[in-house]
Formats: structure tokens, sequence, C-alpha cells
């Protein structure tokens, strides 16, 4: 008796052994479904006697174990059923003579047997034969399980029968010694008539007679049997016997105690048995009916004791150790129903040191495993898991010729519980790794080299994947390496993907995303590029924000935790259109790691991912990766996760799965498709960045300039985009408002652009910019006081004086450094152009591509002071600029109506233009409306603006430098003195002399002794009514030598009286007096015109300067009739 | 002679385990993994039993002759070209090594093998080693820088681990 049986239990004591075994060609489906059917009669109930018959049935059995059958009886066969298939009647004998060749077998120890015969049809089978039953086929069979309770039936009758026998042959002659094998020879020639000998006899047969009653149902007489014989062989020590004796107490006692049996699941009990009375402590509840039978039977705890004590006489004997294993299985299964682990945990530990001798490979797996899971059975699942792998390692074991990988690899499989590893890397993903890494990792090497050895290099790739993942932070560097290179290796032959693998036995091993190679750190959504991004028309955005909440600010945050993920993010994407995704990733990895195909997965809008590849240094910092793509269509899209293949293991990164990634957000609205935009320029791109960046710009471009200087900026602007430019504005902001400027700095002309659309992709549009710098680069105080003691006096009174230059070289008396306008300025504005098309436009969204222009001004030429001389004309006056010419270069300043001025570098001259005044009033007044809602300042200063706008413009001062042309402007240096100065007085006198308008410069001519009609014409421009007003006429004459002579009452007098009086004229009316005077003799005469306020009533002084009359000049001539005579 | 202290925390992964033949130190592993079915039973057991009785030392894990079974070691050398993959089981071992237990009030558990050869180590001795490393432990807690349940880094208790290795062999 070699081969243990593992998986006894006690309860197998009280069953009968029946064999069950095909004949000649049975196929083995067709066997297995019979001997199904056959094992489902388990239990029978003896019909007379309410005893049961429990059956053991088995397709295989050692005729070796056969005979240790009187040892203990449930090791005897009893019973033999055959299977066979008979085709015809021919084959008949031949299957009979096969069936008793087999009876044969067990023949000596054989109670009763059965033959069935499959597809025998005919005279044959008609026969009524008890120890051979005839089917027609496999499938028609319907008595099977009727048939083999009759078989036990008959073998009740034999086992009855022998037990009556042997119980009653007390006074029998001679007791034969029941011996087991291996004994045989050493009781030749022992004394059988010796007492020891008589009571060993005697002893025996008392167990194998309780074997008999255990068998027959009687568990009483049994248990009185076995007691009575372990008090005989106790005394004769015979020890085999007495171990056996215990061991059938124990059984027959575990038979009472637990009625479900201690096998578990394992065994085929019957079901409505495991409902049997089994309290927590083991002993049956219903102890009433049975105090009287449980006098012989041991409790709970001598149970064990006499466990113990039975395989501690089985020790003794060295042939005896399949016994004594099986003791030890038996009692453990007893004890992990009393949930004693630890005393179980001794009998398995004995059971191990059990030496069976030389036992096969396959009977050393069979023992590891069924150490395993008796482990198991007691709670030990560490211990349970070392031996399962103790087993695996024996399955591939190198005196095996054949290895069996794949038993190896699903025993490995069993152990994972054990080293609490699961396969799911889900179960990682929590934090750091906890648990006996350096076996976990072992476990692991051995799961990816077995699975490779049993031909599955796609578990290869997955355990190696895993092993990577999750023990990544345990493994060295030299360990790392070596993972990564064996990983390649396999990948090369079988690529890890994403899809659950299921194994043949149902164990399904899921996908194992890599997201430690590389580690990722954060997920940001980039917007896209300033010049990119889509705005939504305002009208149409309100109601986006309406939504959410009445007040405008709140100090109420609603936090909705967790969804951090899932928020929206305010900036769009567009379809179509490039997006991007920045991921800081880290390589953990001692060596440079190749990431391939790392690409973006979303979900929600369709989605063209552009993978990238990358190389990131060993250890590197963190490094940011950019993943690009083109949505396809609109609407919500949901970054999930990202897409990577490392060392040909493709892997997606779920975000949710990876709780230390840190993302603000990761849903974007795509918007429809809009058209796209390039900017290109005629001016060189500016290098440095506007001053006041905060907004960003698309591009930018920058130019020197001297103050006064228009450049040409041409813009070309192509649509790069796949849909149609439909819409087009532009504009522009001056970003630097510190410098006053002058004048509009960019004007540009859109009609002719537009007028091109709808721009089709491809095509370009170009569009002519302006650039004007006019520039104040006056220091204005000091210059005012430089006019005042330049001696010139301002005021109101004509002063006639010829036209003249004053040169006053005056550029060395300034230090240069402290000269205002030597510094350069910088002019800053933005362009905007708005374009929209396509279907982003039907959604209300359009574009901006923004176009930074830098100028810096050079100065060029400027006042350093300005003043007013009166002209000759009253319409009329003199401006004296003093002209500074800051340049290094010689240049020339022209204006209107004037000669030009050379100015030498750092030249200062002074410049004097004659203008005729200028009347304000014909300037547009600035709509009603506007002036309600303006700040009266502001409202001021525009209008000094356009004032000095419209000087500046008719002076039409223009400097040259070579090459360069420019013009100046005065606005800066007009104040509000010299604007008065340059004023037309709103009250307008017109002298007419002799039907001629007269003014000062003018020569009026007239004949001695006409009349000389003298008209003068008041027009009022001012707000209110003026007057009345006195006006005098005084003749005198100025002998140019600072002598006037007024006493002329001989030389001129008046037709009429020389006063005039003006009544009140209202505005915008006028009022002529007429007159006439008559010259007594030739000369040159001037008239002054005085006048008189009489208004003095109304209290309200006019200012003298209203009352710039021309004094009027006349030359008399002789009458050439009267000189003629 | 200690060759192998160990300490295990509450959810039964190893904190600390260091052992005297470094080369094998797998072996170990798997050593004090396996006694990790008996303490947690042993605890069970004293928790019902005798919950107020602070016994710390749970004795004897497993006795002498446990360590008969013991499937060596499997060389892995597949990550060379050829893929060659020893696998050695050397029938039955007999190492001769004694594991005893400790657990603390936090149970935390300690794990010591010791070389049964040995046979003048007594109990008492094997306790005082306990107590020690009980001592040790809880000044490596008392770190301000230690977080519960982080493996055990700290220099103190190494060299008190290794002088009790050595003072004992």
């Amino acid at each position: 008796m070699s081969i243990p049986d593992y998986m006894q239990c006690a309860e197998d004591h009280q069953t009968v052994l029946v064999v069950v075994q095909p004949v000649g060609i049975v196929p083995e489906d067709e066997f297995f479904r019979i001997y199904k059917r056959i094992t489902s009669v388990a239990q029978v109930s003896i019909r007379d006697s309410q005893r049961n018959l429990y059956i053991r049935y088995r397709h295989h059995y050692l005729p070796e174990n056969n005979e240790w059958g009187d040892f203990q009886t449930h090791r005897k066969v009893v019973g033999l059923i055959s299977v066979t298939t008979c085709r015809s009647a021919k084959e008949w004998p031949q299957t009979s003579d096969r069936f008793h060749c087999q009876k044969d077998v067990f023949g000596a120890t054989l109670y009763d047997s059965r033959l069935l015969v499959f597809g025998l049809q005919g005279e044959i089978a008609e026969q009524q034969r008890t120890d051979v039953a005839f089917y027609p086929s496999y499938d028609v069979c319907p008595d099977v399980e009727k048939r083999v309770e009759d078989f036990v039936e008959s073998i009740f009758i034999v086992l009855e029968t022998k037990r009556l026998d042997r119980a009653t042959d007390k006074s029998g002659d001679k007791i034969p010694l029941l011996c087991v094998p291996f004994e045989k020879k050493d009781f030749v020639g022992l004394d059988t008539d010796s007492r020891h000998y008589k009571k060993r006899c005697q002893g025996r047969m008392r167990k194998h007679v309780g074997d008999l009653c255990l068998q027959a149902g009687m568990l009483q007489d049994a248990l009185v049997h076995y007691h009575m014989a372990v008090e005989l062989l106790r005394s004769v020590n015979d020890f085999l016997w007495l171990g056996a004796a215990l061991e059938g107490l124990c059984s027959a006692s575990v038979i009472f105690h637990y009625p479900g049996g201690t096998a578990g699941k394992a065994s085929g009990r019957e079901p409505s048995l495991a409902h049997g009375a089994l309290t927590a402590n083991g002993i049956s509840a219903d102890t009433s009916s049975e105090i009287g039978r449980a006098k012989n039977c041991l409790g709970p705890e001598d149970i064990i004791e006499k466990y113990k004590e039975a395989i501690s006489y089985y020790g003794k004997y060295k042939n005896a150790g399949v016994i004594e294993l099986e003791a030890c299985v038996k009692a453990v299964r007893v004890l992990a129903i009393q949930k004693r682990a630890m005393e179980a945990s001794e009998f398995l530990q004995n059971a191990v040191y059990i030496n069976l001798g030389q036992l096969s490979e396959e009977e050393k797996i069979q023992r590891y495993s069924i150490l395993s899971e008796l482990y198991h059975l007691i709670g030990f699942h560490r211990k349970s898991a070392f031996f399962k792998r103790v087993a695996a390692m024996q399955c591939v074991a190198p005196t095996i010729p054949e290895p069996g990988w794949r038993a190896c690899y699903k025993l490995l499989l069993e152990t994972l519980s054990g080293y609490s590893l699961c396969l799911d890397p889900k179960d990682f993903s929590k934090g750091s790794h906890r648990g006996w890494a350096a076996v976990q990792v072992r476990l692991l090497h051995e799961l990816v080299y077995a699975s490779r050895r049993m031909g599955n290099p796609g578990l290869s790739v997955r355990h190696l994947s895993f092993l990577l993942q999750t023990m990544l932070d345990l493994l060295s560097d030299k360990e790392k390496k070596e993972v990564t290179q064996s990983l390649e290796n396999y990948t090369s032959k079988c690529p890890g993907g994403m899809e659950v693998l299921t194994l043949p036995d149902g164990l399904k091993l899921p996908p194992v995303p890599l997201s430690k190679l590389p580690i990722v750190r954060s997920v940001k959504l980039l917007d896209l590029p300033v010049s990119l991004r889509p705005h939504k028309q305002k009208g149409l955005l309100e109601n986006n924000m309406s939504s959410k909440s009445p007040f405008i600010y709140s100090p109420i945050i609603m936090h909705t935790r967790g969804e951090e993920r899932t928020k929206k993010i305010e900036f769009r994407w567009v379809q179509g259109d490039v997006c991007e995704v920045q991921l800081m990733v880290y390589n953990p990895m001692p060596f440079e790691l190749r990431v391939e195909h790392m690409g973006l997965l979303t979900s929600g809008v369709e989605f063209e991912a552009l993978p990238a590849a990358l190389s990131l240094p060993a250890e590197s910092g963190l490094y940011p990766v950019t993943l690009v793509g083109v949505p396809r269509t609109a609407g919500n899209i949901n970054v999930n996760g990202y897409h990577t293949s490392v060392f040909g293991v493709t892997s997606d990164c779920l975000l949710d799965g990876l709780p230390s990634v840190r993302t603000s957000g990761c849903v974007v609205e795509v918007i429809p498709s809009l058209p796209r935009l390039q900017l290109s320029t005629s001016l060189p791109r500016s290098a440095h960045p506007l001053r006041p960046s905060k907004e960003e710009l698309s591009s930018s471009v920058s130019v020197q300039l001297f103050n006064g200087e228009t450049q040409q900026l041409i813009i070309t602007l192509e649509n790069i985009g796949s849909e149609d430019l439909e819409t087009l504005e532009v504009t522009s902001k001056a970003c630097n408002t510190k410098e006053k400027l002058f004048g509009e700095f960019l004007s540009w002309d859109l009609e002719e652009a537009v007028s091109q659309l709808p721009l089709k992709p491809g095509q370009s549009v170009t569009l002519t910019v302006n650039v004007k710098v006019r520039l104040d680069f006056s220091g204005g105080e000091n210059l005012l006081q430089d006019l005042n003691d330049d001696g010139i006096s301002v005021t109101g009174l004509p002063i006639s004086s010829p036209l003249r230059q004053v040169l006053k070289p005056r550029a060395e008396t300034k230090p240069l450094g402290s000269d205002p306008g030597t510094k350069c300025h910088t002019l800053e504005a933005v362009m905007t152009f708005k374009y929209s098309g396509g279907a982003g436009k039907v959604e209300g969204y359009y574009r901006d591509l923004s176009l930074g222009v830098h100028v810096d001004v050079e100065p060029s030429v400027f006042f350093t002071k300005v003043s007013t001389l009166p002209a000759t004309r009253t319409r009329q006056c003199h401006l004296l600029l003093d002209v500074f010419n800051s340049t290094e270069h010689e240049l020339m300043v022209s204006a209107n109506n004037n000669q030009d001025l050379v100015l030498h570098p750092s030249e200062c001259q002074r410049m004097a233009i004659q203008v005729a005044k200028f009347d304000f009033h014909t300037l547009p007044q600035p709509d009603q409306e506007a002036v309600r809602y303006t700040n009266p300042k502001l409202l001021e200063e525009e209008r000094l603006h356009t004032q000095a706008s419209m000087i500046s413009s008719t002076l039409g001062i223009t400097w040259n430098i070579i090459s360069f042309d420019g013009e100046a402007s005065v606005e800066g240096v007009l104040n509000q003195l010299v604007l008065e100065h340059l004023q037309l007085a709103p009250l307008q006198w017109d002298v007419v002399v002799n039907g001629k308008p007269c003014d000062c410069d003018i020569i009026a001519d007239c004949k001695v002794g006409d009349a000389v009609p003298l008209e003068v014409k008041l027009t009022n421009r001012s707000m209110n009514a003026v007057g009345p007003f006195a006006l005098t006429v005084v003749p005198f004459q100025d002998y140019q030598n600072g002598v006037q002579n007024y006493d002329l009452q001989d030389a001129v007098t008046f037709i009429g009286s020389n006063t005039f009086y003006i009544d009140m004229v209202k505005p915008t009316e006028n009022s002529v007096c007429m007159g006439a005077l008559l010259f007594l003799y030739t000369g040159d005469f001037y008239l002054n015109i005085k006048f008189q306020d009489d208004s003095a009533g109304q209290g309200k002084e006019l200012p003298p300067s209203w009352f710039g009359l021309p004094s009027v000049h006349i030359k008399a001539l002789e009458a050439p009739i009267e000189a003629g005579a | 002679m200690a060759v192998c202290i160990a300490v295990i925390a509450k959810e039964n992964y190893p904190l600390y385990i260091r052992s005297v033949p470094v080369q094998n130190e797998l072996k170990f592993h798997y050593t004090v993994h396996t006694s990790l079915d008996v303490v947690e039973e042993k605890i069970s057991a004293v928790g019902k039993a005798m919950a107020d009785q602070r016994e710390l030392y749970l004795g004897l894990l497993y006795p002498t002759e446990d360590y008969k079974v013991y499937p060596s070691h499997m060389i892995i050398v597949y990550y060379t070209p050829v893929c060659i993959f020893f696998l050695l089981i050397e029938n039955i071992l007999l190492y001769r090594h004694t594991r005893y237990g400790y657990v603390t009030n936090s149970k935390v558990k300690f794990v010591i093998v010791v070389d049964s050869s040995n046979t003048s180590l007594r109990d008492n001795e094997i306790r005082s080693m306990f107590r020690k490393l009980h001592n040790s432990f809880t000044d490596v807690m008392c770190n301000p820088f230690y977080n519960p349940g982080d493996t055990i880094q700290s220099k103190a208790f190494d060299s008190m681990v290794s002088a009790m290795m050595v003072q004992a062999s």
C-alpha cells in the first residue's frame, strides 16, 4: 500500500467500497455518464432495518490497496460493477469472459458483482440474469439506479451475514488472525496457542467486527466492539491494530457527532444529511434520545486525543505510512470542523514529515497540493499558498521529462490569494504598495516564466506589465532594466494590448495600463493660441451667464467635490483646429524611456489624436509633453486619458484610475469650425513684445520713424483655414496713452479689402495702413518763458510791421542734455482683425487676430516756442515759430505759402508764417447728444484739439531730410493765448472805401475832390447781441518817422458826420453805416476808426481784440481832369 | 542565535525584515510570511481567552523540525539571451530554525527566527530579545518624522537589530 488517498475522511469508514470499471472498449464520456448515474446512489436505506448503507465508488483502485481490506474494511472492494459495450451476440461470450477476469482481480474480497451491457439486443438480452443487465444503448437505460440499488441491497445482505457470523463467533474454537500484508511473514512460526496470541486474535477480530458494524450502519455496536478491541489490543501491545481500533473509535464518534460529514463540499454527501443537527461546539443538539447511545461515544476533545494516539502508534511502523498519513488528514478535517486551527496545523506538520519512501513526482505534487488544500481548510492561507507553490514547482522539476508548465501556471495562479496579490492593477492604484514585496515579485517572475514556457507569451507580457506597474518602486535599478528588457523580448513576439485575457479556467486577467511609464503628474488642457481663440459675439453671451445665479457676486461658492475632472473649462476649442493638452511627465526608470504613439483618449466628440513619440532621459524631472489632436465634430469633448506604447505594450491610461494626476478639468466645448487667417506685413517683425503685454499678440511689427513721418504698412491676410472668410472688421487701439499724440496714428481703408469677401481658403487680401506719428516733443513751460523775454508783445493792438524773420542762433546757448526734444519716444498700438465665417459664424463665434505696431519715434523738428504777431491785415496774423532741428542731419522746413528754411543739426531758427485768422465757428459743432454725456473738460479739450489740428493742417509745415520727409505739427505748442490771437474776432468789421474792401495793407486810391464813400459793416458772429456802438473816423497822416499828424481839417473833410452810430446788432445779423469823405489834397492818408462802446448798460466789457478794425490807407491822387485844368 | 528578525505591521505586511545570511533573504521572507498564519491564529485565540492578560509574548510559533520542507531556490536566469531557466528543488531540506512570535498591543508583530542548533538559548533570553526589540520599536514610533505604516529605516533600530544578531550568535 503505497498510494495514500488524500481525500479520505472519517466517515469513509462507514462506507462500502464498490469499483466501477469499463470492460472492453467503452467510450470514456459514455462511461463517465453511466458512472455518474451509478454514483448518485451513494446511500441506500435498507427496507426492513431502518439502517443506511453508504457506498463509496471508485473507478480505479489498486488491488494492492485491497490487501489492506482486513485491516480496515472500508478499504476492501466488496462490489464490482462493470460497464461494457456489446454490439452483437457473437461478442457476448468474449465480453462475459472479460468480466469474469476482472472479477478475479478483486475476487477474494468481492461480495457481489454486476455487469451492465450496452448495445446488445435480441435473444441474449432477453435472459433474466441477476448479475447482468442489458440495455439497448447508453441513452436508453432508465433503471440503472434501480439496478444499483438492488445490487447494494444484495451487498448489504452479504455484509450483514458476515457481521453476524463474526459477531456470534465468540465461543468459536479458533479465531483466525487477521493481519496486514507486511505482517504476514512476522507471524510465521509463532506459537498460535499462547494466550497472548489468542488475545491478539480476539482483539483484531473485535476490531474487524467493529468495522463491519459500522459499515452495516450499527454505530452503537461498532463503538462497543471498538472499545473492547482497544482493551484487548492494548494489553498485548499490538500497536498497529490498536491504532486502527482507536481510529475506528474516532471515526464512529465523528460520524455520530458530525452527521454532516467532515469532508466539506468535496465529497458528494447527500444534502439532506448536511443539514444535520450540528451546533457550534459540534455536539448534536438532539441529546435526549441519544444520551444512552452516547455512552460509548468519544467527546470532541477525546476524538483528537485518540487520533493523536492512533497516529503515534501508526508511526511506529514504517510500512503503515499511508495509514498514518490518511489518519492525519482525517483528523485535520475533523479539527477544521471544530475550528481548532492550531492543533490541526500540528497534525499537518506531522503529515508533512511522514516518509512514504520514494514518491513519484506526480505523487509529490498531489501531496503538496493536498497539504495546501488542508491548510486552506483550517484558514492558514499563507501556508496553503506556500505548499501550492511548492506543488507548482514540483510540476516543473528538472527530473520530470515533460514539465507540466500549464499545471504549474495554474497552481501558481491559485497561490495569488495567499500572497494577497490580485492581478487587477486597480487595486494598487490606491496608494503605495504594501505587502510582501519580495515574495510577490518572486511569484510574478515565476508566473511570467511559467506562462512563457507554456507557450503563451501574451500572458507573460500581461504579468510582466503587471510586475512593472505595481512593483516598480520595489525593483532595484538592475531589476528594472532586466524586467524591461525581457518585456521587450516578449512583446516582439506578442505585443501587449488592452484586452482582457481569459484563461481556460475562466479567470480573467484585466488589462494593465502602464501608467507609471512614464508617470504623469498633471494634465492640463491648453487654450488655442491667441490668434485662433474663438470669441462669442457679445449679444449672444448673456444667456450663458444668467442661469447660474441671480447675483453678480455671492460669497457662497458652490463646492462640487470630486467633480474637478468633469468641470468644464472656460475656453473653447474649434472643430478642425489642432488643440493641445499638456502633460507633465517623468521617467522613473534609470535609463532612457521611449514612449511611442502617445495620444489622447477622448469621448463626446469625434477626435483625431495625433500621436507623439517621445524619449525621456533617465530619471528625468518633470518634463512637459504636449499631446495634440484635431476635433472633427462640434460638441463637448471629454479628455478621459491618454494612450501610450512603451516597450511594445500599448496601454490606455484613464484619468479616473489615476488619482495622483492633477487636472483642472477635462471637459471642453468644441465649437463649429471657423476660418483661419495668417497675417504677414511689409515691415519687419518686432523682436521685443509690446510693453504692456497684458494681452498676447499674434504678431507685432516695429518701425523707427522720425516725428511727423508717415509710413505705409501693407498687411496681407491669407485664409489658411478650410472655411470661407465672410466678415472682417479692423479696429485699432493705442496702448500707450502717456504720450500726447496728434492726429490719427493708424489709418486705413477697409473698403477694398471687404469688397473681396468672402475669401476662399488659400486666397489672400491686402490692407494698407498708414502709420503717421505726430508727437509733441517740446517741453511746455520753459518755452513760454522764452517767449516772454523775447520782448514781443502779443497783446492785441495792431502793429503794422513787415514780415520778418528773426534769425537767432541759439543752439549754443542751450545745453543739449537738458533738451527735452532729444529723447526718443515709442508709440504702440494694437490692430485687431475680427473675422468670422463658416459654421462657427452661424453659432455666433468670431476670431481675433491682433497685430502689435511698435514705433520708435525719433524727434525731427520741433518748435521750442510759438508766438503771434498781428499782421498788417486784421484778418491775418503772423505766427512766429522757433524751429529746432534735433536730428543729426541737415533738414529743410517748409510751410504753405512760405519759403523753405534750411536748418543745420541742432540749430534753432525762428520762422514766421503769415496766416489768415481762423474762424473756428465753421468747425463742426459736437453732437448735442454727446455733449450731454461727456465731461465738459473733455469737451473743451476736444474743441482745442480740433482747432489745433485745423491750424496745423492750414500751416502745412513739412520737413525734409534728404529722402525722408514728414510734417511738423504745431498742435502741441499752441496755447490758449496764441489760439486767441489766431482766432477771428466774433465781430467782423468790413471797411469798404470807394466800393473796394479795404484793409491795412491795401491802399485805396481816390481822386482829390471826389467824394469817397466809406462803408463800415459790422457782422455779429458772437452769441450775443452787441452794441450800440459809436464809431469815429479820424484821419491822420503818418510821416514814417514816428510823427503822426492828426491835424487834417484842411485836407480832409467829411460829408456828413464822421461819427457813426450802430444800433444793437443781433447775432448773425449785420449793420452797415455809410459815410463819405472828401480829400482836398493829394497825399497818403490813414483813417483811424475809433469806437466807443455805448452799451455800458449791459455792464459787460467786450474784449478789445473784438474791435480789430482795420486802419484804412487811402492815397488821394490828382484828379486827371483837374490836373489838366 | 537569531538569524532573522522581522517587524510586521498590523495589516500583516513587513515593516522591517533583516536576516543574517543575506544571500538567501527570500527564504526568510517565506519563513516569516508563513508564520503569520500561526501568529494570527494565536492572537485571535488570545483575544478570546485572555483579553485582559497583557502577555505579548506568543512563544514558539513552529517547532524545530518545521523547516524540513523547503523548496529551495528557483534560480531565475531568464533574462539572459538564451533564456535558461534553472529550477532546483532540493527535495527536502532540513533547515533547523525555530520561529518565535511577539505581538504589541497595537497588533504589530515581531518574529524572530532562531537557529535551533543553538540549544543554549532559553525562553527567557528570547523574551528579553523581544523586549529590547519592542523598546527600540517604540523609539522608532516616537520619531516625529516617522509615518506609522512606512518601512522602518532607522539607523538606531538597525544597529540594535544587528547587535542582537551578533550578540546572540
